[in-house]
Parts: C-alpha cells; sequence; structure tokens
C-alpha cells in the first residue's frame, strides 16, 4: 500500500502542498476544534446527576412482597441457592403448620462474591428475588457486604452526599 | 461416545500411508476424528501439513482420565485453508510418557505444548523451551490434572513468595 | 580500560513489566536491546491466570455461562456465543431463528465494540490521545444497548443453551437502526484523524510485518491474519447462527504490516454495519428458546466449536462425560495464539514498534491467560 503522506514527491502538486502546509495535521486539529461545542459535552456529573440505568440491569438483590397482601412472596424452595454459580445464597425455611406450606426463615446473600449472572433472578418461580437497578453497593467493611434478609427486603439506600 | 465410522477420501489415504497406527477413524456430531498411536503422531502430522495441506495447527489439549492406565487423552485439533476441513487427532498416552514436539512442522505449537505441560504434566521430548507458561516458573504439580483439588495451592510458593500462610 | 564491565556489552535487557499502560493487561515483555533495537523477545503470562477451565470442572454447564464472559471481557458477547454453541452441538439442537438473528445482532454490535476499544487504545499508545474519548464516547451507545437488553454493560451474560433468555425490549429495533445511521459518520471521524495523518502512517507502515505464511506457521487468525492477505473468516468459510443469510465483505489487507491491520479493521466495523443492518430488517417472530431440558446433561461425547471472535478464532473443545458438569472444556484463546508471533514480529524493529505492535495483535489478557 502506497504511504499516503509520502506520495507528494511521486505524484501530483496537490499531494506536495498537502504535504507542505500540513494539511492532514491540520485536519485533525480541526476534528478536535469540532468537538469542543458544548452540544458534544457527554460526561455526566456524577454523583450530582445519577444515570438512568435500564430496567433489566443487573444490580443489588431484593426480596419482594405481594403489593396487595403484603406477604413475602419466597416460598422457600431454595433454587437460587441452588443456580448460583458461587453458592453464596444461604437460606433456610421451615413448614408453617397454618398455611400448610414452606416459609423462608433466613435469608442470606453475600454480594462480595457475587458477580451479578442473574441465574438466582431468572430460577426463582415466584418473581421473589429480583436483581434491582440499584449499583451503589460500597461499603467500609467486608462483612457489610453480607446481606441479610431484612436488607434484602427493605432494599439498600445508598448515603447521598452534598456536592 | 456414539460415534459414527469416519469413512472418505482423506480417511483412506490416511488408512494406506499409516496402517494400523490409526486405531479407529471415526466421526461424531460431523466431526471427523481420529485416535492413533503416541509414537506416530509426529509423521502423520507432517504428512497432513506436507501432503494434505492441513496447514494450520488449531489447538493441542488434554483430557485427564486418571481411571485409565492410558491416562492422558493428548488432543490435536489441525485445520486446512484449502479443503476448509477441521480434523481432530487424539491419542492416549500414560503418565510419564513424553510425547515428540511437532514444533518442527507447526510453529504455533511452541506456547500450546507449553501449556499442556504446565497444566497437565506432560513433556514434550524435543521441545526448544520447555517450562512453565501460565503458572509461575516455581509452581509444584499440574493444576489441570484430575487429583488437583480446585481449592489446592502450592503452600511452599505462597509461603516463600507472598510470605503468608496459604489459607489452604 | 583496566578490566570489562557489564557496561561494555551493547546489549540491554530491559523489562517491560506486567504494569504497563501499553501492555493492555498483565502481560510482561522481557525485551533484549542494542541500543533502541530489539534482538528478541519474551513474553511472560500467566499474571492474569484464573483457573478458568478448571473451574469449567466444578460447575454445571449452565452455571459455568457466566464465567465465560470474563475471559475476553472486552468482548463478553462473543465468548457467549462460542459457549452456547458449542453445548448446543453437544446437545444436537440448534437455536430458534429469531434466536439466531437476535444473536448476530449482538455479536456484531460487539464486534464493533471490541475494534472501538482497540482504536481507542492502539492510537493512545502512538501517542494520539484524542481518538479513545471518541470511541468511548460511541462505545456507550452500543454498551446502552446491551444494557437494555440483557441488563449488564460488560459482562452481559446474554445467551442461554438453547437460545436467548430475554424478549426484545420495546424500541430495540429502533435503537439498533439510529446506532447504524449514527455511527458511520463517526467512523469517518476517526479516519480523518488518522488514516492520511503523517505521524500515524509514519508509525505504523513497515511496521510488524507479518506475511501470509508466517501468519499459517504461527496459527495467527482474525483480522491479523487478513490484513496479510488471506481473506479467510470463519463466518464465511465455516458459517454459525445463520450467518449465510447476510451479504458482506470479508476485507484484507496487502503487506500484512500494522497500517494494513488498521485498515482492516477499520473496514470490519463498516461490514459490521452492514450485517446489523440486514439483521435487523429481517427478525422473524416465533420462540427465543429451544427445547432444552431443565437439566442439561449432554451425551457422552466432544465437540469443537469455533466462531469468529474480534480477535481472530475463539473455540470451545468441550468433553461431556453424560453428568451435568462438562467434563473438560478448554478454550481456545486467540490471543495467546496471536501474542506467540510478537518475537516474529518485533525482531529487528525498534523499542517503539514493540509497543505498536502489541497493540495491533489486539490481545485481551483475560483471554491469554485465562
Amino acid at each position: 500500500m502506497r504511504n499516503p503522506a509520502r506520495v507528494g514527491r511521486a505524484l501530483g502538486l496537490s499531494n506536495l502542498l498537502r504535504l507542505i502546509f500540513l494539511v492532514d495535521l491540520f485536519q485533525g486539529l480541526w476534528v478536535t476544534f469540532r468537538n469542543q461545542h458544548p452540544r458534544n459535552i457527554c460526561t455526566e456529573q456524577y454523583p450530582a446527576e445519577r444515570p438512568k440505568v435500564a430496567e433489566r440491569y443487573r444490580g443489588l438483590p431484593r426480596l419482594n412482597r405481594n403489593p396487595e397482601t403484603g406477604e413475602p412472596l419466597c416460598i422457600g424452595c431454595n433454587l437460587c441457592a441452588l443456580a448460583c454459580p458461587e453458592n453464596l445464597i444461604v437460606m433456610t425455611s421451615e413448614r408453617n403448620e397454618q398455611t400448610k406450606r414452606k416459609e423462608m426463615v433466613t435469608f442470606t446473600f453475600d454480594t462480595s462474591r457475587c458477580m451479578f449472572c442473574g441465574l438466582c433472578e431468572e430460577v426463582c418461580p415466584s418473581d421473589a428475588l429480583e436483581l434491582t437497578q440499584n449499583f451503589e453497593m460500597a461499603t467500609y467493611t467486608r462483612e457489610g457486604q453480607v446481606l441479610t434478609r431484612k436488607m434484602c427486603e427493605e432494599g439498600i439506600e445508598a448515603k447521598r452526599y452534598k456536592c | 461416545m456414539a460415534a459414527t465410522p469416519w469413512e472418505g477420501e482423506l480417511e483412506q489415504e490416511l488408512k494406506a500411508h499409516f496402517g494400523e497406527s490409526i486405531i479407529q477413524p471415526a466421526t461424531y456430531l460431523g466431526q471427523n476424528f481420529a485416535v492413533v498411536k503416541p509414537e506416530a503422531v509426529p509423521s502423520i502430522i507432517a504428512w497432513l501439513h506436507d501432503a494434505a495441506k492441513f496447514d494450520y495447527l488449531v489447538d493441542i489439549t488434554a483430557v485427564d482420565w486418571p481411571k485409565r492406565p492410558e491416562r492422558f487423552d493428548l488432543v490435536y485439533i489441525l485445520y486446512s485453508f484449502s479443503r476448509n476441513e477441521r480434523l481432530r487427532l487424539k491419542t492416549a498416552i500414560a503418565d510419564g510418557y513424553r510425547p515428540q514436539s511437532i514444533v518442527a512442522t507447526h510453529v504455533t505449537a511452541n506456547w500450546l505444548e507449553r501449556e499442556v505441560f504446565d497444566m497437565f504434566g506432560i513433556e514434550f521430548a524435543g521441545h526448544p523451551d520447555l517450562r512453565r507458561i501460565l503458572m509461575p516458573e516455581d509452581w509444584q504439580g499440574h493444576p489441570l490434572r484430575k487429583d488437583y483439588s480446585i481449592l489446592e495451592q502450592d503452600k511452599h510458593w505462597v509461603q516463600d513468595h507472598l510470605g503468608i500462610e496459604s489459607g489452604q | 580500560m583496566p578490566d570489562a564491565t557489564f557496561l561494555d556489552s551493547t546489549e540491554l535487557v530491559l523489562n517491560m513489566g506486567p504494569q504497563h499502560p501499553s501492555t493492555h493487561g498483565v502481560l510482561r515483555v522481557i525485551l533484549k536491546l542494542d541500543g533502541e533495537k530489539v534482538l528478541g523477545t519474551d513474553c511472560v503470562i500467566g499474571y492474569l491466570h484464573r483457573g478458568v477451565e478448571k473451574i469449567a470442572e466444578n460447575r454445571t454447564y449452565v452455571q459455568f455461562n457466566p464465567y465465560v464472559d470474563r475471559m475476553d471481557y472486552v468482548a463478553a458477547v462473543s465468548n457467549g456465543l462460542g459457549y452456547c454453541l458449542a453445548i448446543e452441538k453437544l446437545l444436537n439442537v440448534e437455536a430458534p431463528p429469531r434466536a439466531q438473528v437476535v444473536r448476530v445482532i449482538l455479536a456484531e454490535l460487539n464486534r464493533i465494540a471490541s475494534h472501538l476499544v482497540w482504536l481507542g487504545t492502539h492510537a493512545l499508545d502512538i501517542g494520539a490521545l484524542t481518538p479513545v474519548f471518541y470511541c468511548f464516547r460511541e462505545r456507550e451507545a452500543v454498551l446502552n444497548i446491551f444494557e437494555k437488553y440483557c441488563g449488564a454493560r460488560l459482562t452481559t451474560h446474554a445467551f442461554r443453551i438453547g437460545g436467548l433468555q430475554y424478549e426484545l425490549y420495546d424500541g430495540f429495533e429502533r435503537e439498533v437502526k439510529a446506532f447504524c445511521d449514527m455511527f458511520p459518520a463517526k467512523v469517518d471521524e476517526y479516519e480523518e484523524l488518522l488514516t492520511r495523518n503523517r505521524i500515524w502512517v509514519g508509525r505504523l507502515v513497515n511496521v510488524g510485518v507479518l506475511n501470509a505464511q508466517d501468519c499459517k506457521r504461527y496459527g495467527v487468525t482474525g483480522p491479523v491474519l487478513r490484513a496479510a492477505g488471506v481473506e479467510w473468516d470463519l463466518r464465511k468459510a465455516q458459517p454459525y447462527s445463520g450467518y449465510e443469510k447476510y451479504d458482506f465483505r470479508i476485507p484484507a489487507g496487502r503487506n500484512g504490516d500494522t497500517y494494513d491491520r488498521y485498515t482492516v479493521r477499520m473496514e470490519e466495523v463498516r461490514q459490521s454495519l452492514c450485517i446489523i443492518r440486514q439483521a435487523v430488517e429481517t427478525i422473524p417472530e416465533g420462540p427465543i428458546m429451544a427445547k432444552v431440558p431443565k437439566v442439561i446433561k449432554p451425551p457422552v461425547g466432544e465437540a469443537y466449536v469455533s466462531i469468529e471472535a474480534p480477535k481472530g478464532e475463539l473455540g470451545y473443545y468441550v468433553v461431556s462425560d453424560g453428568s451435568t458438569q462438562p467434563y473438560r472444556v478448554r478454550v481456545r484463546p486467540p490471543s495467546f495464539v496471536n501474542l506467540q508471533a510478537l518475537d516474529r514480529m518485533v525482531r529487528g524493529g525498534l523499542v517503539a514498534d514493540v509497543v505498536a505492535v502489541i497493540g495491533t495483535l489486539d490481545i485481551v489478557l483475560g483471554e491469554v491467560d485465562r
């Protein structure tokens, strides 16, 4: 392939002029200059403005409740724990004598090893476990990364700092 | 494996040239493979390269079957640009057997054989530079062997290099 | 001079350490130099080795799917596609037509995203500080589509064995078409910045030449092979997932130098747009998942399936022993095999060319080390 910048010697006045007057370098500079217009700004000022993440975003987990009755939707089937590749969901359940159904008692979700693959959410038969749009999951301790049942049901609210 | 016998032009030529070194030419799911004797591998690969135009060595890998006397299955995957055909050669070798390296025919084999050595402990005779590639040089143990547990670490290496007790 | 000291020798061993902005990851290259001329190199890899193949033997087929994205983390969708195709081959099922078309669209978008990262970082290594910002700005558009589709930008876990998990979201076709309309102008912008720039040309032409014969000897595939003049692409030679239905060209170079690899990848991006435009017009209706059992237990056997990933031929050799966990999964990484050719390409060149060649090989250490 012929070296486009060095053809000035062999062919033509126009290429020679391109070479002498640094046309290719100015072309690049014009592109950069064009992009200085304020409409081309694409920086998001986080944390002042939070990004809008997609509906299907796989963030922190949440245990849903039935919106009408307020009962937890989890039926204690343990499928999420079996589906997890990292085996980080640990739950216990016991049989409720009155309703004759299994109920979840404790639920532990270790987000420090979670890869947010969504397999637990996919396999849940009652749509109880859902990965929300919450991506702000930083804690100061490793123990704080383990979510208990209460944290999963209420959801984690990230502390909003004043900027 | 529900493999069916492979009948084709290439298989006929292989059988004609190498006779009983080709133990079992078969096809599974449309992919041709042949189980061959380990001593014949370099000459088969050289013949495939020169005469049958299999000029691209796709991969060399191994599979560990610890219950068999011939513990490892060394697998060579070859491809021919002109014929647009892929071929697998498998050979069963015992622990401690040193197969001949095919670096002379395919330069690609250099790092691929180093990785097989690193992960399985299969030493290749005639390899110009056989040392570990993915694990550190002084690591003991060959990780992809079935008797190497997934949580196992080389405690001495961790102690010497990281200065901590290995968690295992 | 009283006695010889090490200062007398003209050979210098320089360590381009695992922490280096230009090595595209944790790659250590030990260079033997004579002044600025490179006499030999030795690559030390394994700093990112996570034992993915060993993990595969301890997870079920479905559970291993998310791990595969983390190998070539820049282009995660292709890894998932290769793995799903390999297991589908073992199960002898084929994804339904709708799933195949969506897979093609996502795979090509993923190829564009991968080449954008390549262009940005390669230009950055050479010294052009501007293209990286523009490339990542456009990459945001692609990653937004991925996020809306499957919920994650980088480690997508987009495909499942047998088809797709998620139905297309409302507005998928509209957004993809909008991207296809917006993007060619941006590619022209990158070309305006780089293609005829004398600094770019001077740094790239005749640097790191790998001719066709050497490519085949070293087993190098992907854009590196195509730049050497061999018009070979697995999407045309052994089509998968419905690629035979689309009309696209395979770009090829002539000399096999770094500039040719640049033009080949830019043209590949344009051809990917062409494929996406054709695919998005013809998404058929129908199911998105084939009839695959709940617990995946392929019959005893093995298969090798490879796809044309953005970096080269990505192959999966899966051995099944009839249980729910694979017996052996071998990933044939294109970057690992391409990196072997580094020594051949930089010998006799200058030190600055080592950086250019590492960039042009487009390696991702997650894939090299697994």
